[in-house]
């Protein structure tokens, strides 16, 4: 018996009985769409981190102070106070630290804004020119900071797109004043739209020198971090061993489980967020396979009492000539068709659900959610839709191979 | 050469309780282009007798020969192919399938044969034809009159060819005047086509168009003679 006879027997087996078919479909249709959900959804998510980890480039490395936090309930406040100006210099030390390309203190903290009698509470952001170069974002109207804003703690700022739009109702910014703790700064810049860069939204901040933050607005004498790009993506790993070296050395530190500071490469950064998608991908995965599981008993109990149900026409078959083997392979691709049609109907619900929430998401974040369907997820889905079929398809179809064509026919 | 030879065959049923098996002790030979009628009493194990000789079925002990070679030494896939190429049914409840049009029925027994797919249509359109129901040929069986269904059937027992048509109460469902169509057709295959037709029946008007009658009797022949007036084709009586 070919093969495309047996796959048109069992359309029409299938056919004869179509809401049964429908509701065995539907289990199939169910564990696949979220298998689908799943992995695009994880892709999405993984997409957008290490978009954001990316953006500042993976020459980027950041110095925090404090021990690195081993487990969320560790706080890294011991120490938090331990990166100061001494450090800045000796990092930026030729001799120190030989493939340092560009060195950047920051320090922030939320504070209230005020333009006549408009208050927002934006982020402040203490850094350097620097900033526009390493997170990528210039200012479109007026200018950036300078080198000289920053020595001669200038009372000048950068306001966010968002800030602007608050304090000034989308009128022009440049030149005003704003008050910040009683002081007043002359805006001199105004950055792009940006959304997220590197989990800082720069539309909502206020960039000025890091001296005058330092001094006005935080009043304090220390760094919250350093961040460091090295000459070249190869010499990350000396940067951050001759930046170790240095800080020891100055902070007279001789045994490493003592520092009071610690260094993060952005690809620690990419590795740490692959693993948490992943982990949870695999998760979620895996409850969709549970669903697959109690999809693919629905399918075998189906075929059970369809194979019951059809035992006179098994007999007949039988005594027309069918071998045992015809009558398996007849079941068999039933079973298969039923659960890659589920496996096909899934994925099209899958990709077409992941799409909705992308654009959900992407409404609600305010930021685009990439919107993803991996080719391998489609190749899996069908792939385990069909084995599926295979695995509980075979034992009902078994049952009807092995069925005596005189009791098959004798069956009331 | 006899086309199938039986000795002392015995079936027993394994759950049955009763002490006389369902065939207790049968021998007969039948030669190929005999058309034999099987007669006696329900439960005398006609049927059985039937499905055993149709490789339905196997004897508990005893020797069957069919075409000179022992049942024991044909695989299952030897069997079906035998069923499929050699033999054709016909059965009292026609066993159509449901939902299937008249031709698509009729073409069952091509599917497994090994013929050529695009030379089902043709083949199956000739043996609808030939039980005269070129009209019917897309309905389905619920569309259709009992004679109708067994002629059918009997189109489906044609398709391959086959050398032996057992046919296990062929008319029982049917009144007189389809019934008698339906012999009319089976002994025209024995008659003019030389096939061998083994064909069970409760009447006797019916069992007198064979040439040979065998009644059973509790698994046993009782008698096993050649019909005297026998009807001619198309003279069917009730
Ligand atoms: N599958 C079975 N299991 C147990 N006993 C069976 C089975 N099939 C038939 N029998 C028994 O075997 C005996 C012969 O049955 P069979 O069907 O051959 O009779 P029959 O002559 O065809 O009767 P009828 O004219 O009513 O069709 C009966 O006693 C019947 O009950
Ligand atoms: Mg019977």
């Amino acid at each position: 018996m070919n093969l495309l006879y047996t796959f048109r027997i069992a359309i029409i087996g299938l056919k004869t009985n179509k809401s049964r078919t429908v509701l065995t479909i539907l289990g199939i249709v169910i564990g696949i769409t979220s298998i689908i959900l799943v992995m695009s959804l994880g892709r999405g998510a993984q997409n957008l981190i290490l978009g954001q980890v990316q953006g500042i480039g993976s020459k980027t490395i950041a110095i925090a102070p404090g021990k690195q936090p081993k487990s969320p309930t560790d706080f890294a406040s011991l120490f938090a106070d331990s990166l100061k100006e001494r450090d800045l210099e000796s990092l930026k030390q030729k001799n120190n630290v030989p493939t340092l390309d560009k060195i950047m203190p920051i320090v922030f903290g939320s504070e209230s804004a005020t333009f006549e009698n408009i208050t927002y509470r934006p982020t402040i952001w203490g850094a350097t020119s620097l900033f526009a170069i390493i997170y990528n974002v210039y200012p479109t109207e007026g200018e950036n900071l300078s080198e000289d804003d920053v020595k001669s703690y200038s009372d000048v700022v950068v306001i966010g797109n968002k800030v602007k739009e608050e304090l000034f109702n989308g009128g022009e910014a440049v030149g005003k004043k704003i008050k910040i703790k009683g002081r007043n700064f002359r805006v001199i810049g105004v950055l792009p739209q940006t959304g997220q860069v590197s989990f800082v939204n720069f539309d909502s901040a206020v960039v000025m020198p890091y001296t005058t933050a330092q001094q006005y607005i935080f009043g304090i004498k220390y760094f919250h971090r350093i961040v460091v790009q090295a000459d070249s993506e190869a010499n990350v790993e000396q940067t951050v061993a001759d930046i170790k070296t240095t800080l020891r050395n100055n902070h007279n530190i001789t045994d490493p489980d003592k520092d009071d500071f610690f260094v993060e490469t952005q690809a620690d950064a990419v590795k740490t967020v692959s693993t948490i998608t992943s982990v949870l991908t695999l998760f979620l995965a895996a409850v969709a396979a549970i669903s697959l599981l109690v999809g693919g008993v629905g399918i075998m109990n189906i075929m059970l009492v369809s194979v019951t149900e059809r035992t006179r026409e098994i007999g007949l078959r039988k005594a027309l000539g069918a071998t045992n083997g015809d009558i398996l392979k007849q079941f068999l691709v039933e079973s298969v068709i039923l659960t890659t049609t589920g496996g096909l109907i899934g994925i099209a619900l899958g990709s077409l659900l992941s799409l909705l929430i992308s654009v959900i998401l992407t409404k609600t974040l305010g930021q685009s959610w990439p919107f993803s369907v991996p080719l391998s997820s489609v190749l899996l889905g069908v792939g385990v839709s069909a084995i599926i079929g295979m695995i509980f398809g075979i034992y009902p179809a078994r049952q009807a191979s092995i069925k005596n064509p005189i009791e098959a026919l004798r069956y009331e | 050469m006899a086309l199938i030879e039986i000795k002392n065959l015995k079936k027993r049923y394994n759950d049955e309780a009763a002490e006389t098996p369902a065939l207790d002790g049968v021998s007969l030979e039948i030669k190929e282009g005999e058309f034999v009628a099987i007669m006696g009493p329900s439960g005398s194990g006609k049927s059985t007798l039937l499905h055993i000789l149709g490789f339905l079925d196997q004897p508990s002990s005893g020797v069957y020969k069919f075409d000179d070679k022992n049942i024991n030494s044909y695989t299952d896939e030897e069997a079906a192919k035998v069923r499929n190429q050699k033999m054709g049914f016909i059965f009292q409840a026609f066993n159509l399938l449901p939902k299937t049009t008249v031709l698509d029925n009729v073409k069952l027994p091509l599917v497994y044969s090994g013929v050529k797919e695009s030379e089902w249509e043709a083949i199956a359109t000739k043996a609808v034809e030939a039980v005269g129901l070129g009209h019917r040929m897309y309905h389905e069986p619920s569309q259709l009159s009992g004679g109708e269904k067994q002629r059918v059937a009997i189109a489906r027992a044609l398709v391959n060819n086959p050398k032996v048509i057992f046919a296990d109460e062929p008319t029982g469902n049917l009144d007189s005047k389809s019934g008698g169509a339906v012999m009319e057709i089976i002994q025209k295959l024995n008659e003019e086509q030389g096939r061998t037709v083994i064909l069970i029946t409760h009447e006797t008007y019916t069992a007198e168009h064979a040439q040979r009658i065998i009644t059973l009797r509790d698994g046993q022949i009782e008698k096993d003679k050649q019909t005297d007036h026998r009807h001619k084709a198309g003279e069917f009586v009730k």
